[in-house]
This record gives structure tokens, C-alpha cells and sequence, in this order.
């Protein structure tokens, strides 16, 4: 049996849910513009009023931001949007790297993914690569980069890198030093037009670079950067520096001059705390602006962690929209995470 | 450097120092700089505007007309908001209560909010003496949630549509604005329902003593009516103070509060 105390009406319930809204009005209007209220659902059915609160959000230009099973939380006004506040290049998507295996002729003391001789080969391949650039083209992705392990030791390289440059305007990462041989004719075949060639050097002179990359190791990549200056290739220079030799940027920035890359192409990154490395800045997806990353795993946050599950992010590289918008859902989640967290410890 | 106006404003709400930061900013960049002062109440900035302290004041319309009765007509107002020159008070009910017009309210509940707001409470009951009804017609429950703030921040309305709600009133008289809030009966059809709108009246302006030389006044004027709501930097100041655009005031819209001053009897220093 039904007792009528145990019976709201259609009409009472909509009455206590509009009184959840009434409390809102009331607590949006004690903080300000970014703060959040809570109010309880009391005696209306929360589904109901759940309802009344998003269509009222909708209507007045507020937000939920947590709706639990006995409260909603709404913000005054809308959140920034995470998006908006970046540069339309760091967009996740703007640019999408693919690690083209894993393997390397070097074992650098820092490689963010381990890469060396030994490491599983873990190859992206021709089918799997092209299916990604022609994603990404569709997608409004702007540039491929391609990474490693090294290229260079794959002997399908021209094959693969000019199914990405017939697509999309393509960056390369090499270590410069296989430009020889059968590999020189294979970067020979590739696209000057749309292929810029970045290579690793680490300091104005050996000792610093091959300290970390091995003897004999800066030569042979400045030599690299000569060779494919003279096939034709555009080339930047990515130095890797831990923060206890950032006072050699400037004699660096000299020295490049000097093998005419243009400051533009000079690109100087730190030192992150990853893969081999036991030292450099920590880097998480919530302080990581992304990079959508692609490797034979799947999709990661960003290459500096290409190779570490905290920032694996699906198995499924396809349907690629599907992969930039999962990270771009996370991105927006992580920055109004962080700055609810800033408001909630105004004083700590 | 010139020396800025002071404008004094009701802290009716924690968004009111990001709005007057927002405002110093914007002046800042211009001819006419200005600082601010924050009160708690109505009463306490108009007697500061009257004694010199301020050179401007940011008046509700009933801060407006008891400044106007206590400078003998000397004061001026400046310039409003778009939505001051077209307010509203709205008599709402449940849905199907089947109220059609103010006359039905006679022997009815009718729920006001604090008796220092215009839109709510003062005017209110000038409308319904208009329509032939005295207070002792309707059953009027007051609510006097938020008195000092002229109803600027709406507590008292929304208090007086819980009543509603909760049956302890019939029907409530509420500034559009709040109407508007509760989405005008639309958000949900089924709670409530408007059966009176008012003729419109004038609300806000900003309010300068005579001593408030005019070379210094209508540059600030000018600036003040040159912000931008599609400018990007001076809208969210815009949308927080709630309009899209500053105007000329416009003072024929006070007579009906005149009128309902002086008919109610309400106290000069409210």
C-alpha cells in the first residue's frame, strides 16, 4: 500500500525544484563573478531540479560545475575557456607527433623514452602512418613530426616520410648521423618542399654533447647538418640542456649561427625528468600543455612521455579526431581542475 | 595629474569590487580618473554625497529622489544604465491561481519585499492604490530581507517567492529583474506565473551635487557613455553591472516614486 504522505505531486515537485533554483539566485548572487555556489536539493527530486538548474545555467549565463547525488555546484558565470587562452599553435591538434620506432644507434644518458641499440624497434608503419597523415589533414592538423628512437635505422624512411609531406607539412628529428650510404639516397627522395630536418646538437663544441650522446657523436651531427644543408633541406637545431648549462645558450646561438640556422630553427628545450634521465624538470599532464603523440602503442599525452603509461591516453589511434578530442576534453578537465583548486586555497 | 572623482556605490555584492577596479581601470586611461568608495548602505552614501565627501554617488531611483528631496531639487542626475530606463515591478503567482489583474488581489495574500525597495515593496503598493486598493484591502506580508540596500540585492524578492511557494502568500511583488532571473515563468511553466506588469520607471543614475563643476562632470559623462559592450575589455564590467550600454538618465521615469514617497510617508534617510 502507498501511503499519500510517500506521493509528490507533479505539481509540488516542481514547485521544490524551482525553490533549488531560488536558493541559487539567491548564493550566485553573494560571490563573485568565477566563484561557485552549493545548494542542496532538499526535498525536490533531484533529476528535476537538476533540469530547472541547467536550463536556469543556460538562461543566465552560469555553469554547473559539480552536480552530486544531494548538491549542485554552480559557478557565476562561465569558466574561461582553457582553449581560448591558448596560442591557436599549442591547440591540441595543431601539430601531431608520431614516434616512427623506438630504436637508436645513440643511448643518450637522458632519452625521455629509452631509446638505444637494444630497444624493441616498435615501428609505426607505412600502412598505420599514412592512414595518420591522412587523417590529421582532414582533422586540421598543421604539421607531422616524426620522431624516434632514430628514423633513419628504417629502411622504408623515404616511403614513410613522403606519404606524411604528401599530406601535411612534415618535421623529421634525426641525430644527423646516418646520412650515408643508402640512407643518404633515401633522404635524398624525400620532399625538400615540405620536409624541414631537425637535429639534435647539444652544445657549441663535442664535449658536452658527446658526454650525454657519445664519443665522437657532435661531429658526426654537425656534419649531418652540413650534408643536408647541401641537398637542399631546410634544418633546425634542438639542443637538449639542463638548467646547469643554460649559461651556454648564448656562445651556442653563435655557434649555429655559424652553420646558418636561423634563430628561428634554433630550438633550445630542457632537460625533462623522463625515460633514462634521473634528473630534469617533472613534467605531468597537469602542468603539459598537449602534444598529440601517436606511437605503435597508441596515443599519449605529449613525446617527452611517449613511453610512460601516466600519460597513455587510449589504445584507439583511429578515428584521429576522436583521439585529439579525447586529449582536448582532458586538457580543458585538468585546467578547470586547477584553477577550482586555486580557489579553494586562496591562503595555503 | 588630474585629480579623480570620487564615486561612492553600495556594496550590495562581492562582484562590486571587481565592477568599480574594473570601472578605476577604464578611467584610468582616460581624461576623467576616478576612485571609489563602498557603503553598506543608501542612507550612509547619500549623506555622504550630500556633505561633500563624494563627488559622485550611484544611486537606486529611491536613493535618486530622497538625494533630489534633501538638496531642494539641486542635485543632478548623470547617466544610467539602458536597463535603469525601463524597469518594472511584476505581480507573480502560482501558475492557475487564477489572478487576472491587481483588483483580484482584495482579500488575497500578497507577499513584498524589504520596505526600502522600490521595485518591490514602495511602488508595489503606489500601483495598487492607483488601482483602487488600499493596504487594508489585501492581506501584505513584508519582507524585509535586505533593508539598507534599496533591494539592490534581490534577497528580499526571492524571499517573498518562497512564500509564494511555500503557500504562505498568494502572490509577490518583484522587479522585473527578478522575473527575468527566475526565467519569466518560462524556465517553468508550472510554478509561477505573472498576472500584473507595471508601467515602466527609471531606476539607477549616477547623482552629483551641484558643487560638481560641469567641465569636470561632462567629460566624465562622455567617457562613461563611450564604454563599448563590444569591446572586450569593458565588457565583462558591462555584464556584471548588468547592461549593455550607459545612457542619459531619463527623470520623467521617477515621478511615479515621488508620488509613492510622498503618498507612503517613507522616511528621508532611507
Amino acid at each position: 500500500m502507498v501511503t499519500t504522505s510517500s506521493l509528490v505531486s507533479p505539481s509540488t515537485a516542481e514547485h521544490t525544484a524551482m525553490g533549488v533554483v531560488l536558493d541559487l539566485i539567491e548564493g550566485i548572487g553573494r560571490v563573485p563573478t568565477g566563484g561557485t555556489v552549493t545548494v542542496g536539493f532538499g526535498h525536490a527530486h533531484r533529476v528535476a531540479a537538476l533540469d530547472l538548474v541547467e536550463a536556469w545555467c543556460a538562461a543566465t549565463g552560469n555553469e554547473i560545475a559539480v552536480a552530486a547525488q544531494l548538491t549542485v555546484t554552480v559557478r557565476h558565470g562561465r569558466a574561461p575557456d582553457p582553449l581560448a587562452q591558448l596560442d591557436p599553435a599549442q591547440r591540441p591538434g595543431a601539430r601531431v607527433w608520431v614516434y616512427t620506432n623506438f630504436d637508436c644507434n645513440l643511448a643518450c644518458d637522458y632519452c625521455c623514452v629509452r631509446s638505444s641499440p637494444k630497444a624493441a624497434r616498435r615501428a609505426i608503419g607505412a600502412d598505420r602512418l599514412q592512414q595518420i597523415a591522412s587523417e590529421a589533414a582532414d582533422a586540421d592538423v598543421s604539421e607531422l613530426i616524426l620522431t624516434g628512437g632514430e628514423p633513419f635505422l628504417l629502411n622504408d624512411l623515404d616511403d614513410l616520410v613522403n606519404s606524411c609531406t604528401d599530406r601535411l607539412p612534415t618535421t623529421l628529428l634525426t641525430n644527423g648521423m646516418l646520412f650515408r650510404g643508402t640512407r643518404l639516397e633515401r633522404l635524398r627522395r624525400m620532399d625538400r618542399s615540405r620536409l624541414t630536418l631537425q637535429v639534435s646538437v647539444d652544445s657549441a663544441t663535442p664535449a658536452i654533447h658527446d658526454s650525454h650522446r657519445g664519443t665522437g657523436s657532435w661531429a658526426k651531427a654537425v656534419n649531418g647538418i652540413r650534408i643536408a644543408h647541401e641537398e637542399g633541406f631546410r634544418v633546425k637545431v634542438a639542443a637538449t640542456l639542463p638548467a646547469d648549462q643554460m649559461h651556454e645558450l648564448d656562445p651556442f646561438h653563435v655557434f649555429l649561427d655559424t652553420l646558418a640556422i636561423s634563430r628561428e630553427d634554433q630550438v633550445i628545450r630542457a632537460l625533462a625528468h623522463r625515460g633514462v634521465s634521473d634528473s630534469g624538470i617533472e613534467l605531468t599532464v597537469n602542468s603539459l600543455i598537449p602534444e598529440v603523440t601517436i606511437t605503435a602503442d597508441g596515443v599519449y599525452w605529449h613525446p617527452v612521455a611517449a613511453d610512460h603509461d601516466d600519460q597513455f591516453v587510449t589504445r584507439d589511434i583511429f578515428p584521429l579526431a576522436d583521439a585529439i578530442a579525447e586529449i582536448t576534453r582532458r586538457f580543458v578537465a585538468h585546467r578547470r581542475a586547477a584553477d577550482s583548486a586555486a580557489e579553494w586555497f586562496p591562503c595555503a | 595629474m588630474t585629480t579623480p572623482l570620487v564615486i561612492g556605490s553600495v556594496a550590495y555584492s562581492p562582484n562590486v569590487i571587481p565592477i568599480w577596479e574594473g570601472l578605476r581601470d577604464y578611467f584610468a586611461e582616460t581624461t576623467t580618473p576616478i576612485d571609489f568608495v563602498l557603503f553598506s548602505n543608501y542612507g550612509r552614501q547619500v549623506d555622504a554625497l550630500i556633505s561633500g565627501t563624494l563627488d559622485l554617488a550611484w544611486n537606486t531611483n529611491l536613493a535618486w529622489v530622497r538625494t533630489v528631496a534633501q538638496t531642494d531639487d539641486a542635485c543632478r542626475a548623470l547617466a544610467s544604465r539602458d536597463t535603469d530606463l525601463n524597469f518594472k515591478t511584476v505581480f507573480v503567482a502560482r501558475t492557475g491561481s487564477g489572478f487576472t489583474s491587481l483588483q483580484s488581489l482584495q482579500g488575497r495574500r500578497l507577499v513584498l519585499g524589504s520596505r526600502d525597495s522600490a521595485q518591490a515593496a514602495i511602488l508595489p503598493v503606489h500601483f495598487l492604490r492607483e488601482a483602487g486598493l488600499s493596504e487594508g484591502d489585501i492581506r501584505i506580508t513584508r519582507i524585509d530581507s535586505d533593508v539598507g540596500k534599496h533591494g539592490d540585492t534581490g534577497r528580499s524578492e526571492l524571499d517573498a517567492l518562497r512564500a509564494v511557494l511555500d503557500d504562505r502568500a498568494d502572490a509577490a511583488a518583484i522587479g522585473i529583474n527578478t522575473w527575468n532571473a527566475i526565467g519569466r515563468g518560462e524556465l517553468l511553466p508550472g510554478a509561477f506565473e505573472s498576472f500584473w506588469t507595471s508601467p515602466e520607471y527609471s531606476h539607477c543614475t549616477f547623482t552629483a551635487m551641484p558643487s560638481l563643476a560641469i567641465e569636470r562632470a561632462d567629460p566624465w559623462v562622455a567617457n562613461l557613455l563611450a564604454m563599448d559592450w563590444k569591446n572586450p575589455q569593458h565588457r565583462p564590467i558591462m555584464e556584471m553591472e548588468g547592461l549593455q550600454a550607459w545612457v542619459p538618465p531619463r527623470l520623467e521615469g521617477y515621478a511615479s516614486l515621488v508620488a509613492a514617497v510622498s503618498e507612503q510617508r517613507i522616511a528621508p534617510r532611507w
